[in-house]
């Protein structure tokens, strides 16, 4: 069965959309050992992240195994995970000296 | 897959075999070009950037070259005023025990008379070329360079993950993975250093990625803009990743500074010598693979990008609408991945199984194509 998202590291805490995904739709991603169903409580366009299990604010969020920022508040497993709701310590709190707009 | 090279007088063993032409300097890069039209089966050309002024930098860069494991000889074409002495690069490559010659156009007496001496030394080198002993080669001999270029959202999650995987499986047999764009590595320093075999290792990395950084800080330039964020990346290290992703899993092995073969096998990463493209952009990183001994370069691409360089390249493509636009031109048809019908290390094994028959002759479509930017 193809699979709608990919998720890069088995230890990662959001699962990207390999196609664009709509709210209340159930979206599986398996990896080696590891897989996960969630049913989305948001649109998620190809690209996007969505969360695969509830992250508490505060909390490194992790993708290809690394941590891609901190969530800024808490994010239900199913959730859009973006810039709103997730920003890096090192450039995304600095981002106006760095010239960024977003 | 058995691969016959072509054995070289100072040990390396190459998958092409070419003999190089090369211009000191732009002034007779007109004469090199005519040579290389009227014998461009077998030979390759690029040279020295610039004018009468010498520097290290592409110096060294047309000398590596030079000495590549694909150039079985080498004819260096100079004007005869200009501070890159075609002498001097010829006896520099000569050092390397393959046959060099050199042609000066001031003592020549001129273009016409460039043309025919020079046609004379390269039918020589020509069948030189032809009979050099051949060895068998294993997949520990080959080093293999990762570039990205026109990239897209399908470069971090399929392309670039899928040549990581070539990383490991190289490396598990032995051979050489390099890549370079140290500027789209930010935010990656603390995990490079991790991977890093020694603290000096680990330290050069560190300070290769704060001087790209404070580079774009001083520019006021990032690899980062707003059609990102609509793409769906959420910070630059994220970006970051995505392009980290090539590199596979392996320990880092060293940072190449200069040209010149790795001082051993596994994972390097390359940040190049200053001033020293003819190019800039994505065929200027494939060259300093070449002029890094790098026999295949790896390019993985989103927009499509059709270059080349001095050795074959493998494009690998995961967008499927720039696929179906842009098949002539691709190695690898990546989407499965994005279409969620096949795992990245399913792909990932594919794109080893391309390079080694790559290695054992196959041509890329940018050879087919003639893409050859140097």
């Amino acid at each position: 069965v193809p699979q709608k998202a990919i998720l890069l590291n088995a230890i990662d805490d959001v699962a990207t959309a390999l196609t664009d995904l709509k709210a209340g739709e159930p979206v599986s991603v398996s990896l080696d050992e590891v897989s996960s169903e969630v049913i989305l409580r948001e649109d998620i366009q190809f690209g996007h992240k969505y969360a695969l299990h509830d992250i508490t604010k505060g909390e490194d969020i992790l993708k290809y195994g690394l941590p891609i920022g901190q969530a800024l508040a808490d994010i239900q497993a199913g959730e859009w995970v973006h810039v709103h709701n997730c920003r890096s310590e090192h450039f995304g709190f600095h981002r106006e000296q760095y010239g960024l707009k977003a | 897959m058995d691969i016959l090279g072509y054995l070289r007088p100072d040990g390396q063993i190459g998958i092409r075999n070419k003999v190089s032409i090369i211009y000191t300097t732009d002034c007779s890069r007109y004469v090199a070009e005519k040579l290389y039209r009227l014998f461009p089966a077998g030979t390759q050309i690029f040279g020295y950037p610039g004018g009468c002024a010498l520097r290290e930098g592409p110096l060294h860069k047309i000398t590596a070259l030079g000495n590549h494991s694909s150039s079985a000889a080498v004819l260096v074409v100079g004007l005869g005023c200009e501070g890159t002495d075609a002498y001097m690069v010829a006896e520099e490559i000569a050092q390397s025990g393959r046959p060099v010659e050199a042609i000066k156009v001031n003592e020549a007496g001129g273009d016409l008379k460039t043309i025919e001496e020079g046609s004379r030394i390269l039918v020589k080198l020509l069948q030189h070329a032809s009979t050099v002993e051949r060895a068998e080669m294993a997949p520990a001999d080959l080093i293999v360079g990762t570039e990205c270029g026109g990239s897209d959202a399908t470069s971090g999650l399929a392309s670039n993950p899928i040549t990581g995987v070539v990383a490991d499986l190289l490396i598990e047999a032995g051979g050489t993975y390099m890549h370079s764009e140290t500027s789209e590595l930010l935010g990656c320093a603390d995990i490079l250093a991790e991977r890093a075999v020694n603290e000096q290792v680990a330290q050069d990395i560190r300070n290769a990625i704060k001087e790209a950084e404070e580079r774009s800080f001083a520019h006021g330039r990032f690899s980062w803009g707003y059609g990102n964020i609509l793409g769906g990346l959420t910070s630059i290290e994220e970006k970051s990743y995505g392009c980290l992703a090539k590199s596979g899993t392996k320990p880092l092995q060293g940072v190449l500074k200069t040209y010149g073969l790795p001082p051993g096998k596994g994972y390097y990463i390359q940040v190049g010598e200053p001033m020293s493209g003819t190019f800039s952009g994505d065929p200027e990183g494939i060259n300093q693979f070449a002029a890094c001994g790098a026999h295949i370069g790896l390019f993985t691409t989103g927009c499509g990008s059709t270059t080349g360089g001095l050795i074959p390249v493998l494009k690998i493509i995961a967008n499927p609408k720039r696929m179906q636009l842009i098949a002539d031109n691709a190695d690898l048809d990546a989407t499965p991945v994005i279409r969620g019908e096949k795992t990245i290390r399913e792909m990932g094994e594919e794109l080893y199984a391309e390079v080694l028959a790559v290695a054992a002759g196959k041509l890329t479509k940018s050879e087919i194509h003639g893409h050859f930017e140097a």
